[in-house]
């Protein structure tokens, strides 16, 4: 079953919503789907032209498209299980929080806390994701658990922050503080970043730009040659974060 | 004007001597009179019991730290949500909610008054604003002097009446309403990465130790006529073998006031430890009770712990680091220059750990023993010890011995061998938890005479009517309807007005902040003197004419005037 949603226009095209009820599991009934414009509560169909094509007996036999004005839509895939999401365009805060099977790509941008704590399944953003990629949120003591979380272009800052498990790639540059307090999985940065893995204690992070302003509490280790893009890198290793007996893996390319 | 009338009233009134009779009480313009004319709104409470609205001595709810818990703790914020409902606003998390959270459920128990265990001076702007946002509840702030250097230095130089003009400026600088004393000495101590572990210990670089500011604040206190006591949290909070420190601070306080206690001492359960370390601790709240049962001069509230997930607060920095090493979980530490600090961790308390099951049986066994019930409240110093939501259950527990042998069979086998209260057959009557939960918080807080804690003409009309009958329900037994009935009023009447009905809030509050000013001669005035001013050109962040509060933060502010004996 492919269930399309295409925006309708708003009025108050500003005001965000809130729409974890945008998950496969939700669309095998027909029952009434809700989602919130600010505090107002709205039935799916005053927000988005709805068509359905086809028959599902399972969610993973959905598949969700989001079109239009979509940049402002939150929680889009949250604590999904099974299924795939597509998004044409943008897509606002929190997109895949908790989810843990299924599929969700981002033909656009994606807005802050992509992937929060996500347990399994997959996402693909073309575009860039902003702060918080596969992080915990705020007071969570882990972050992303499994799965996989890809992104083309540029992440922000605190990307997979207390990260403990699953494999999260940026493809272009990362901002401020990469894979802090990371305890496990891996941490691929294509491009460069500042300050990477600050509190580590596990995992690995590799990064194949420059690093700037690496922190003073990892331990060169050696060098060891990694694959990355179709070619082989040589990759200072590095041990920390050593000002809280971390155990981690940091690799950064030797330029 | 408006006029109502509650009629057939099962009410105990121990302030006003009633222990239970049925009668009418009737209310014009938010306050309780004698009689009102014929076109007044009624509400039939039809023998159900009718106390005064309560009052929390004891509560953290607003202010900086209580928002630190709230955001270092995502799952608590998950834990307890519910939607907006008719004028409710939405509210979220189950030991740190939101201030309306906080608000609709204190409401729906009936309470009106609550007083914020713990304002740092410096921070008291945040304190304020939640108050304005948890509208249901008159509310009061004890300020924090623990490590305040100017107290200090006035202790050190044994100057009882300076320490009075630093509070005196302070507490109307900030609306502050009483004197807190949080582990006195040993958050400063904590900034050199130490603690105080007796009353005797030395603070560094003051030289002077918990017992000298603990006496030197009573005398303070009470030459400003203050209406509360001092109001203090003892050192070697949570440590085993705690309970010497809280005799030896028990043994310190002199009989100065006739209308009230001259020490209140929180969360007591904290501060009963016998044993060496966390394999031997046992209850010492036998030795405990008979002191506070030989002391007329001292009141408790007991902090008792519940089962469950909470989340502790207290400027007591160094303990919470203690508990961080025991946890190994989030912590979050914090400073407040030259005043106070605090910390921050979740914690579970676990039936599974004898040392939780002694800490439960210790706060009970202390509202039991205390032969006075205006001697003791009830508290679980929210949320460290639960969040208050638990409150029906405990007066339960204190109401049924039954329920008490049904939970302690509950625990870990071990703990009858450390505790005494499997021994204890007390039961607690309407009329002791109608003291322990209002009128003796109203009286050792110094506040009937702003109208609250009771229901004599020219009170506050804050009521609460619970769905309990006393004349045909016996609490021992049918301990289930007690829990459920002191959970859900049928009625919360605040300031003549009913507020919430039925486990629903219906209206939008307008609460007060009740504040305090002694006033002092010209002499006393600090805003003027070169000693107390250099300490705001020299270390503090802040100027001095940007520190005090202005009465905007204060929509509603009340302000107890007393005339200082200095
Ligand atoms: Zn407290």
């Amino acid at each position: 079953m492919r269930v399309i949603l295409r925006t309708k226009p708003r009025k108050k095209p500003f005001i965000p919503i809130e729409a974890e009820a945008i998950i496969p599991q939700n669309f095998l009934r027909k029952n009434d789907i809700t989602v919130y414009e600010g505090n107002k509560e709205r039935k799916l169909d005053e927000i988005f032209y709805i068509t359905t094509e086809g028959p599902a007996v399972s969610p993973d036999q959905v598949e969700i498209v989001l079109s239009g004005e979509t940049g402002r839509i939150k929680r889009v895939g949250e604590y999904m299980n099974a299924g795939r999401i597509v998004i044409e365009g943008d897509i606002g805060m929190h997109c895949g929080n908790f989810m843990s099977a299924g599929e969700i790509i981002i033909k656009g941008n994606a807005d802050a806390w992509l992937g929060r704590e996500m347990r399994g399944g997959i996402i693909r953003c073309e575009g860039n994701a902003s702060h918080y990629c596969a992080a915990g949120y705020r007071g969570e003591k882990r972050g992303m658990r499994g799965g996989i979380v890809q992104v083309m272009g540029n992440a922000g800052d605190f990307t997979a922050e207390y990260l403990s498990g699953g494999e999260v790639t940026i493809h272009g540059d990362c901002g401020d503080l990469p894979g802090v307090e990371m305890r496990g999985g891996t941490l691929i940065i294509g491009g460069n970043c500042r300050r990477p893995c600050g509190n580590m204690t596990g995992g690995i992070c590799m990064i194949f730009g420059k690093a700037d302003a690496m922190l003073p509490t990892f331990r060169n280790t050696g060098s060891e040659e990694k694959e990355y893009g179709g070619h082989h890198h040589r990759m200072t290793m590095y041990r920390g974060d050593i000002a809280n007996r971390g155990k981690g893996t940091l690799l950064v390319k030797i330029n | 004007m408006s006029e109502l009338l509650v009629r057939n009233a099962y009410v105990i009134d121990p302030l006003s001597g009633i222990k239970g009779d049925v009668m009418d009480i009737a209310i014009r313009d938010g306050k309780i009179v004698e009689e009102v004319g014929r076109n007044a709104e009624v509400i039939d409470a039809d023998h159900c019991l009718t106390l005064p609205g309560g009052v929390d001595s004891h509560s953290h709810v607003c202010g900086t730290k209580v928002n630190f818990g709230r955001y270092m703790s995502p799952e608590d914020m998950r834990a307890g949500r519910t939607a907006r409902k008719g004028v409710m606003h939405v509210t979220s998390g189950y030991s740190v909610p939101t201030t309306f959270g906080n608000s609709y459920r204190y409401s729906i128990m009936g309470y009106t008054t609550i007083l914020e265990g713990a304002m740092a001076p410096l921070e008291a702007r945040h304190t304020h604003e939640e108050f304005t946002a948890t509208p249901h509840q008159d509310m009061l702030a004890n300020t924090l002097f623990d490590g305040n250097w100017s107290i200090m230095e006035a202790v050190r130089e044994k100057d009882v009446k300076r320490a009075a003009a630093v509070v005196a400026w302070t507490l109307s600088a900030v609306k502050g309403f009483a004197i807190k004393l949080t582990n006195p000495g040993g958050t400063e101590a904590w900034g050199w990465g130490e603690d105080v572990h007796s009353i005797l210990d030395q603070v560094p670089h003051f030289g002077v130790t918990p017992a000298e500011i603990i006496e030197t604040m009573i005398r303070a206190n009470e030459l400003l006529n203050l209406p509360h006591s001092v109001h203090i949290h003892c050192n070697a909070l949570g440590v085993p073998g705690n309970y010497r420190t809280t005799l030896d601070t028990l043994d310190l306080v002199p009989d100065l006031n006739d209308k009230r206690q001259t020490l209140y001492l929180t969360h007591l359960q904290f501060h009963s430890y016998g044993g060496s370390t966390w394999k031997d601790i046992s209850s010492k709240s036998e030795d405990i009770a008979r002191a506070v049962n030989n002391k007329p001069q001292v009141a408790i509230d007991m902090g008792q712990i519940m089962f469950g997930r909470t989340t502790t607060m207290t400027a007591d920095g160094p303990m919470e680091f203690k508990l961080y090493m025991l946890h190994h979980n989030k912590w979050s530490n914090h400073d407040v220059e030259l005043e106070t600090g605090s910390g921050i961790i979740p914690v579970y308390y676990s039936r599974k750990s004898l040392v939780n099951c002694v800490m439960w049986a210790i706060g009970l066994e202390l509202a039991l023993l205390t032969k006075d019930p205006w001697q003791c409240m009830l508290s679980t110093d929210n949320p460290n010890g639960a969040p208050f939501v638990k409150y029906p259950e405990i007066i339960a527990l204190l109401m049924s011995r039954r329920f008490r042998e049904n939970e302690l069979a509950l625990l870990d086998p071990r703990t009858a061998h450390y505790v005494p209260l499997p021994a204890i057959d007390r039961e607690l009557d309407w009329y002791d938890i109608a003291v322990m939960t209002r009128a003796g918080q109203a009286k050792a807080l110094g506040i009937t005479g702003v109208g609250k804690g009771h229901l004599a003409p020219g009170a506050e009309a804050d009521i609460a009517i619970y769905p309990l009958k006393p004349d045909s329900l016996d609490p021992s037994t049918e301990y289930q309807q007690v829990m459920a009935g002191f959970g859900k009023t049928r009625y919360t009447i605040k300031r003549g007005r009913v507020v919430a009905r039925d486990g629903e809030v219906v209206v939008e509050g307008a609460n007060s902040t009740i504040w305090t000013k002694a006033i002092t001669p010209p002499e006393f005035d600090l805003s003027v003197d070169p000693e107390f001013v250099k300490k705001f050109e020299q270390y503090y962040t802040v100027r001095m004419s940007n520190y005090p509060v202005q009465d905007v933060y204060l929509p509603r502010g009340v302000c107890i005037a007393t005339e200082a004996s200095l």
